[in-house]
């Protein structure tokens, strides 16, 4: 039977949904909001009826109801009614008073305590929060061969297991072999340009499909939980650039606002807005005005985006420096950045390089050659955009 | 996630980092005390990491409150990570010094990721420039982390940031977690162009993290509550000073 996970798009990428009594773990590069992907999907399975438990270590159940009440979520009935319970393996260790149906007073007895819990709830879901905190206490081998014999049980018990957890600096071939214990491994990622200014989930593995390999952005809110979104990439660059084509030329389909002609050179003084899916990727694309006069466009658009293309023009070197003016811009606001060295094919292009070199630019800001009129190089562009929002 | 060596910064970028820059720290004789500069002009290398540790009571949280309410004054905001003192206590021992924190709250120049409060029981609600989060909760530190860190980075590319301190971390958590969590603290801070102070008192971790610990920051200053001696700081001889806790806060002689 096939149960649904309750986050937004997940189900898409895992082939419908999730195997009764599969384990899930939510591996989280330090600073994303990993918890809320654990308790949306208990919560979920709990408004569907099915019976679960929280293993907590990292605050006691009375905090972690009040955070599902900051969700909007009612663990609190739930509790109440017993269809859902807490193996408290916090309480003791701050000195609070234990709450739960389990006690933890001491490491060695988490084992245990969770197995208990694991056949407490067939056909239901357990959480285990937080794994990572368990690994320094209980040591790499021991926590590899917990994780192994919970997994057995709940796949007798057709119980989901999911497990949080963030990966600190833990040796790599660790990691892999906590990826290796569970049936389905979904990566939480941060997009950063000096700080994080995006999040988005993949599926790196699943036991029972191949999943896409997809990024989908997402935020969480307070109430709400997580949520996705259609990211903004920005196409900016100086006038007469190209934009309008290059938007055109990477979009499903786009739109020119107000494109009029101003002398002989038709240009945009609004915006090009276009669409963008490009193997899975779905994200808005927004081309700005070249003209200085409407840098606060490029400004309040930038805040938003988490990706731009800055267009040159190959041929005309005199305009770099409006373009390194709008990098300033978009960096103002910390954005990854591709540069796209447009109209290659006319006599007197500057090559990439030379474009680098002139530019001033460093050695890992990618640049791409195009010829927007002709789409050549934008396959190329949106596969170092990928690159760059996916990372490793 | 997109790692800094895969996208560089050009050098007229305003915020890359410069090891020339310094910031002042706001305590007198300090910043001429680690400057080897004949002018004397010199102070807490930008976009480092630096630990200020020592035994208990030797003015470490005064060294970070002096430090914040000094940037604070020159309009850099502030990330402030606590997990010694709640809130109102942080406040309170502040105004001990005349150090009113209350008014750039309210200018949000300053972001309080506040980690003890919640173990005593209390629940405290979170304001744009306030949240709350659990010592025993390292991933919801780095969560708020890093909301904070966007958060001061649009206020001023040149930010400052605290934790106050390793302490009750280390009891809460196993000791290997607390390293973890201040390297990805380091990495996180120092990535975004901000400055870190880091407080640890002498003596709350085994011998080996204690110097795991000393090894993972760029700089290293110990107070012993007479002595404050530069361990380790590139570019700087090791020295050692005289210091003073006083009524406005640390003086170094």
């Amino acid at each position: 039977m096939i149960k649904k996970s309750f986050i937004p798009k997940l189900d898409d990428l895992l082939g419908g949904g999730i195997p009764e009594g599969v384990s899930v773990i939510f591996c989280a590069y330090p600073g994303v909001n990993s918890e809320a992907f654990g308790y949306q999907m208990l919560n979920g399975r709990l408004e569907e009826g099915d019976n679960g438990f929280v293993f907590t270590n990292i605050a006691e159940p009375d905090t972690i109801t009040y955070e599902f009440n900051s969700y909007g979520w009612d663990l609190e009935t739930m509790l109440e009614e017993e269809q859902v319970f807490f193996v408290d393996g916090s309480s003791h260790f701050i000195g609070a008073p234990p709450n739960g149906r389990y006690i933890i007073e001491d490491y060695s007895q988490i084992e245990e305590a969770v197995i208990k819990a694991i056949r407490d709830v067939p056909n239901g879901i357990g959480l285990i929060n937080n794994l990572s905190t368990l690994i320094d206490y209980l040591g790499n081998e021991d926590t590899l061969n917990i994780i192994k014999k919970w997994n057995e049980i709940a796949k007798e018990k057709k119980t989901t297991l999911v497990y949080i957890f963030t990966e600190w600096d833990y040796d790599k071939n660790f990691i892999d072999e906590i990826k290796n214990s569970v049936d389905c491994v979904v990566h939480l990622k941060t997009i950063e340009e000096r700080v994080i200014i995006g999040q988005g989930f993949m599926v790196a593995g699943a036991s029972w499909t191949k999943p896409s390999d997809i990024m989908v952005l997402f935020f969480v809110m307070q109430p709400g939980g997580v949520k996705v979104y259609i990211p903004k990439i920005l196409v900016t660059g100086p006038y007469n650039a190209g934009k309008s084509s290059f938007v055109k030329a990477i979009s499903t389909k786009s739109v020119s606002v107000d494109r009029q002609a101003l002398g002989t050179i038709p240009t945009t003084i609004a915006m090009d807005i276009g669409h963008l899916d490009y193997k899975g990727f779905f994200a808005d694309i927004f081309g700005t005005p070249g003209q200085e006069r409407f840098d606060l466009i490029l400004n309040v658009l930038s805040k938003e985006a988490v990706g731009a293309f800055v267009l040159v023009d190959s041929t005309a070197p005199e305009t770099f420096g409006r373009a390194k003016e709008m990098i300033r811009k978009c960096r103002a606001e910390a954005i990854p950045k591709i540069i796209i060295a447009n109209k290659q094919d006319i006599p007197g292009a500057l090559a990439p390089e030379k474009i680098r070199e002139m530019m001033k630019l460093g050695k890992d800001i990618p640049i791409v050659p195009a010829i927007a009129t002709e789409k050549k190089g934008t396959t190329e562009a949106l596969d170092v955009l990928l690159t760059l929002l996916y990372g490793d | 996630m997109v790692s800094k060596n895969m996208i560089e910064y050009d050098s007229t970028s305003p915020v890359k980092s410069d090891m020339n820059n310094c910031v002042e720290s706001g305590i007198p004789g300090f910043d001429k005390f680690i400057s080897d500069d004949e002018n004397g002009i010199g102070g807490i290398p930008e976009n480092t990491s630096t630990l200020i540790y020592g035994p208990p009571k030797t003015g470490k949280s005064v060294f970070c409150y002096q430090f914040m309410y000094h940037g604070l004054s020159k309009n850099e905001p502030c990330l402030y990570l606590t997990t010694d003192y709640g809130i109102k206590q942080l406040q309170q021992r502040m105004m001990d010094f005349e150090w009113y924190l209350q008014g750039y709250m309210q200018d949000q120049m300053v972001y309080i990721i506040d980690a003890l409060s919640s173990l005593s029981g209390t629940k405290m609600t979170d304001t744009s420039i306030y949240k709350p989060s659990s010592v025993q909760n390292p991933t919801d530190i780095m969560v708020k982390l890093g909301v904070g860190t966007i958060f001061v980075y649009r206020k001023s590319p040149k930010f400052r940031s605290i934790f106050d301190s390793l302490k009750i971390l280390l009891a809460f958590n196993p000791d290997m977690l607390v390293v973890r969590i201040l390297k990805a603290y380091i990495k996180r801070i120092k990535e975004a162009g901000g400055t870190a102070i880091i407080a640890h008192t002498e003596g709350t971790a085994d011998i080996e993290i204690e110097e795991v610990i000393k090894k993972t920051a760029d700089n290293v200053l110990r107070l012993d509550g007479e002595l404050i001696k530069i361990e380790r700081m590139p570019g700087i001889r090791k020295n050692e000073a005289q210091y003073q806790i006083t009524d406005g806060g640390l003086i170094v002689l």
